[in-house]
């Protein structure tokens, strides 16, 4: 009887000592799938920290950001994520996150590192990122008897969407209205196109309300009547499916859309339009990696972050994903990076220079509603461009 | 004079001790139920009118006194969001109550396969309703939508149509899907009811020369007057807090057209972090609809007396 009651108590222990050992990563993933090259990098991260399991959620980014944050603040935040840098402000004023230990010397493409920097602190490890250009399917336009040239003005590229709807079927250009943070994201493709800005980023004052602005919205109102039917029920991915669909000539969208398009289509890349008051811009986006506090797991987290966005396993995802380089690779080093070949990764990655950030505000729910609630007035013909920009000027200063 | 019973301590003690002991049965009883209703409802409630007295985020809280209810009672757009809520609820009920009135006649009526039609009526309320819903956005899509493309092949468009693009078209849409989801539930019930009228009544009234109208009219609707009520109040409700539908279809817009109190709360609260002011949303939705049924019972007791049922 003793026998065995030593031996079940060593049962016992053993049992207490590994479940001690063992560890389990809450990881995060926005975007709703892992992409191979993020997989293989957890893999050899768990292969390496024996007793470390890396339990991976992918939510689709609809939802994503909200259950992270919900999480941290009901006290059982994920030990890592994967999110937009949007949030990073919401986040790091709220005390969920822990700074980010980036490598001083990692050569980040210009301007990466402000997406992710709040009063001089990095709170997150930049892993996506991109710029935006104009797409258009060459089949469509020139079945409309004009010429497949990229538009350098925003009156040719109305020009060129006009003739398209006057002699065939399909839209001019497709335009995002949707409740959708992408929906900002397309119109701050234009406005950065007039040299426009959101926020002065040496005071952090306001600049919404301009004349910039004036002209942007007016521009994306005027785009409403050579657009798909309804814009305001549209987000930018699912445009995709139209293009694919040869139902819209043009449309702005970011390098991954390389991969998505269909083969056969005769595609040219172009720098969006440039405006009456500025020269061809993009809004510069990326997605971080954040470490959450207090999970417990906050250095093996860091170790992860650190991993998956090092020079090789970023250049694997930048490359199979499609991604706009957040690193100069050739100063790491690498040869005849992909980013240097073909005609399309000038486009995108000339961008880089004349690009405006997403704005970095705390409230970043609030700031999308702005935008939302402007851009869906104009495509409504709800209340003029000026009514417009004035209330969202005015709805951004409360939001800030 | 009565003759007077001397009670001998034991036979007093019995009575006493049965009273007590039925006293603390009754409260074991009902005990669980009270607790029960502490937890799920009480907490839950005293919590969400504390918060509504806060400022309160993600980083904390902070008394605010009535600040969020003077911000409710001031915004134009909260007006506007009670007024479009309860124009949602009074029209879907009233569509779901006359499809279901309807229905539940044509079920009730004597004809070959009237069990397949009763199944048939129920799939709505039974799938999933995020399931049902991807299946109305899919219909509403105007590129690949059934029906933009029906209404393209007659002629009746000239052109793709989205009907979850403008404000009245995705409104009404949303109230189509909501009267979709809820009417099986409403013809059963009524259906039920008109199982329980009396042939009689109508077998005198055909007797009489009645019409099948006139039958319907005045035996089938007064006999289920009272379930016509309850199944309003009930169905008011449900379409007063009925949030996945118009979530999954339009998240409350294009534009807030349509965001009802449920959805502004659930944005407020929960999308923003605005937990405090999302709460003063929810007091207010509580009251309303406390007032509502209220008024509700008023009616029902008054529709109970006139035909005579309890």
């Amino acid at each position: 009887m003793k026998l065995m009651n030593l031996t079940l108590g060593a049962v016992l222990l053993s049992g207490t000592a590994m479940s001690a050992q063992a560890e389990e990563m809450h990881f995060i993933m926005c975007g709703g799938e892992v992409r191979p090259a993020d997989q293989a990098v957890i893999e050899e991260f768990e292969a390496d920290h024996e007793g470390v399991t890396v339990n991976l959620e992918a939510v689709p980014w609809g939802t994503c950001q909200d259950k992270s944050l919900t999480l941290a603040a009901a006290g059982d935040p994920p030990s890592i994520a994967y999110m937009g840098s949007r949030t990073l402000s919401q986040l790091a004023k709220n005390d969920m996150i822990v700074e980010a230990r980036i490598d001083p010397e990692a050569p980040y493409q210009p301007g990466v590192l402000n997406t992710v920097t709040i009063e001089g602190v990095q709170w997150g490890y930049p892993h996506a990122f991109s710029t935006k250009a104009l797409y258009l399917n060459c089949d469509v336009i020139e079945e409309s008897g004009q010429d497949c040239v990229a538009p350098a003005t925003w009156d040719e590229m109305y020009a060129m969407a006009e003739t398209v709807v006057e002699n065939t079927d399909s839209a001019g250009v497709g335009l995002a209205g949707k409740d959708f943070d992408n929906t900002m994201h397309q119109f701050l493709n234009y406005l950065y196109s007039n040299g426009g800005t959101v926020i002065d980023s040496d005071t952090g004052e306001n600049m919404l309300d301009s004349q910039q602005t004036r002209e942007a919205l007016e521009f994306y109102g005027r785009l409403a009547s050579v657009s798909q039917e309804g814009p305001t029920a549209w987000e930018r991915d699912q445009l995709t499916e139209l293009f694919n669909d040869g139902q819209i000539a043009m449309y702005v969208a970011g390098p991954d859309r390389l991969n998505q398009h269909n083969d056969d289509i005769n595609q040219l890349v172009a720098p969006v339009p440039a405006g009456p008051s500025g020269e061809s811009g993009s809004i510069l986006i990326t997605d971080s990696i954040v470490v959450f506090k207090g999970s417990g797991h906050e250095d093996l987290a860091h170790d992860l972050a650190q991993r998956i966005t090092s020079g090789d396993s970023q250049y694997d995802l930048d490359s199979s994903w499609g991604l706009t380089p957040i690193l100069d690779y050739e100063a790491l080093g690498m040869e005849d990076p992909y980013y240097t070949q073909g005609d399309v990764w000038p486009v995108f990655v000339g961008g880089i220079a004349k690009g405006g950030p997403e704005p970095l505000v705390e409230d970043f729910k609030s700031l999308q509603s702005v935008f939302t609630n402007m851009i869906q007035g104009i495509l409504l013909e709800d209340d003029t461009v000026d009514n417009l920009v004035t209330i969202a000027g005015e709805e951004l200063d409360d939001a800030l | 004079m009565a003759d007077t019973v001397v009670a001998t301590p034991q036979d007093t003690a019995k009575p006493r001790r049965k009273a007590v002991s039925e006293k603390v049965f009754g409260w074991l009883l009902v005990g669980p139920a009270m607790l029960f209703i502490a937890v799920i409802v009480a907490w839950p409630l005293a919590e969400t009118i504390r918060l509504s007295f806060m400022e309160a985020g993600l980083g904390g809280e902070e008394y605010v006194g009535l600040a969020n209810y003077q911000d409710l009672v001031e915004s134009r757009k909260f007006h506007q969001t009670i007024v479009r809520t309860f124009y949602w609820m009074f029209l879907s009920v009233a569509l779901k109550l006359i499809l279901g009135l309807i229905g539940a006649a044509l079920l009730n009526a004597a004809v070959p396969g009237r069990a397949l039609f009763r199944v048939l009526v129920m799939p709505p309320w039974i799938i999933p309703m995020a399931i049902g819903m991807i299946g109305w956005l899919w219909l509403y899509n105007g590129y690949f939508g059934v029906l933009s493309g029906t209404m393209m092949k007659l002629g009746i468009t000239d052109g793709p149509f989205e009907f979850l693009a403008y404000k009245q078209s995705a409104f009404y849409s949303a109230v189509v899907a909501d009267v979709w989801v809820g009417t099986p539930m409403v013809t059963l019930f009524f259906l039920a009811a008109m199982q329980g009228v009396s042939r009689d009544l109508y077998e005198a009234a055909w007797v009489d020369g009645a019409s099948r109208w006139y039958r319907f009219r005045r035996i089938t609707i007064p006999q289920i007057m009272p379930v016509i009520v309850s199944m309003s109040l009930l169905s008011a409700i449900f379409t007063f807090n009925s949030f996945e539908i118009i979530w999954i279809l339009t998240e409350g817009g294009p534009r807030g057209a349509t965001t009802t109190l449920i959805v502004d709360t659930y944005k407020t609260a929960i999308s923003n972090f605005k937990f405090g002011e999302g709460s003063a949303r929810a007091v207010i939705i509580v009251i309303l609809l406390g007032i509502f049924s209220i008024l509700y019972l008023q009616v029902l007791k008054l529709v109970n007396r006139k035909y005579g049922t309890k």
